[in-house]
């Protein structure tokens, strides 16, 4: 045990042990997502790319988090941590004998401020995950309860109705789901072209899409210097849209949905206020109507593992690299 | 059951027909005709919608009569500002079918429908399943 728990080499450069966590911070926060962002297959299957920036982004807040760890633990402080390592598998493994030799008060208080600073990564990030999500709800709450009020129920149309000429559809996600749609927009899409964007709207909400669009912005408040969260939070949405697209191409064809898409935006200049949506539209668009031969599995499955390998790489080395246990 | 919200869209939306003021005797009697409901019960939420600020009153006698704050067409106006603006805190809260776009992007968006050999104007498709 004692071997394998090794501790720091005596030549081990002073500072050198925050290098492994700082490489894979500055491999998944810079390099990664621009690679990610710019690839062609992202796009092709949205889902896949979706669960790669959530490990991007899991990865990124253990790296960090870890960073912490390390720039406060002095390379000798590490062997306490070490020693606290090892205790706490020995006594897992053999439910026996004292957690360390001497209790608690063993442990530097050095350590202590370097746990805590590590904790407080994912805690802070936790803490700004939940106000977003308070703060949609609340939007969603107050907006739902006018929408009660004003909107009204057409016979065969699973959806609530706004009275007015602008074409508008979108979905109030949550734990009381509503798809609302406009009567301009009822008036400008055919009966084909209404399935299709209900089916989209219903989309977002069986996939509870509105998480992942929290978590983006959050973690885009979060870490708003670094590519990842800048390059997550449009990305994220974008390609949320695209997974709905894609399920509701099962249930409508691509031309409904495409001339929907358009029919959709054409309407509603003149503008009230731009979103920066525009260009993600033209891609949703191209991607609708383009249809590629479904992935075959090899390539699939490459790509597949090259996510998981990119983006576990740096968990598993952030790991590895606790002081004291390679040392 | 109805609920409590059910209610509160009957009486505005009577308010809002009538296009005047009306005390709760005058609700409650045209809620009448269509099931039973009791005075007290619009009463209450009468006086719910008036603390939300959705109407407002003034005395009448010893009752209150009511009145929408904002005409229909206010209220849905603003809920399409919060579907289709871009205020920073309301975006995430809903997801939109399609984002506003600039008069730019609509013809990129029409562009890239020909360029696929399909008509923007064009709704229909033939033989396409429902």
């Amino acid at each position: 045990m004692t071997g394998l728990l090794g501790y720091t080499s005596p030549l081990l450069v002073a500072g050198a042990h925050v290098l492994p966590p700082l490489t894979t911070t500055l491999m998944v926060g810079v390099l990664l997502p621009k690679a990610l962002a710019g690839s062609d297959r992202a796009h092709r299957t949205p889902r896949l790319a979706l669960t790669a920036w959530t490990l991007l982004g899991v990865s990124l807040i253990a790296s960090v988090s870890l960073t912490a760890l390390h720039l406060l633990l002095p390379a000798a402080g590490s062997h306490h941590l070490s020693r606290f390592a090892e205790a706490c598998i020995v006594s897992l493994g053999a439910h026996r004998g004292p957690l360390l030799p001497n209790g608690l008060a063993g442990v530097d208080t050095r350590v202590w401020a370097a746990l805590c600073a590590a904790a407080s990564v994912p805690a802070a990030f936790a803490v700004v995950l939940v106000r977003e999500l308070l703060r949609a709800r609340r939007v969603r709450i107050r907006h739902a309860e006018l929408l009660r009020l004003v909107g009204s129920r057409r016979p065969g149309l699973p959806a609530t109705v706004l009275q007015h000429d602008t074409p508008a559809v979108y979905c109030l996600p949550g734990r009381a789901p509503h798809i609302v749609v406009s009567s301009g927009a009822l008036q400008v899409l055919t009966e084909q072209q209404v399935t299709a964007v209900l089916e989209h709207e219903r989309a977002h909400i069986a996939g509870r899409h509105h998480l992942l669009v929290a978590a983006a912005r959050a973690f885009g408040a979060s870490f708003r210097t670094l590519p990842l969260a800048r390059l997550a939070r449009t990305e994220v949405p974008l390609l949320l849209e695209m997974a709905a697209d894609d399920r509701a191409l099962r249930r409508c064809s691509r031309d409904a949905l495409a001339t929907a898409l358009y029919a959709v935006a054409s309407g509603q200049t003149p503008p009230m206020a731009f979103a920066a949506g525009g260009p993600s539209a033209v891609l949703r668009m191209r991607r609708i109507l383009t249809p590629h031969a479904p992935c075959s599995p090899a390539p699939r499955t490459v790509f597949v593992a090259l996510t998981a390998v990119v983006a576990l790489t740096p968990l598993v080395l952030a790991c590895c690299a606790v002081p004291g246990i390679t040392g | 059951m109805r609920r409590l919200g059910d209610l509160e869209a009957e009486i505005m939306d009577r308010l809002w027909r009538w296009g005047r003021p009306a005390t709760v005797r005058e609700i409650v009697d045209d809620i009448n005709h269509v099931r039973p409901v009791a005075y007290t019960t619009v009463m209450t939420v009468a006086d719910i919608l008036h603390r939300k600020g959705l109407l407002r009153r003034e005395k009448a006698g010893r009752a209150w009569r009511y009145e929408p704050e904002r005409s229909r067409e206010e209220y849905t106006a603003a809920l399409m500002q919060d579907a289709l603006g871009n205020t920073e805190d309301r975006q995430g809260a809903l997801q939109r079918f399609v984002e506003h776009m600039s008069p730019e992007d609509v013809s990129a968006l029409a562009a890239a429908l020909r360029a696929m050999g399909r008509a923007p104007g064009g709704a229909e498709e033939p033989g396409a399943p429902a």
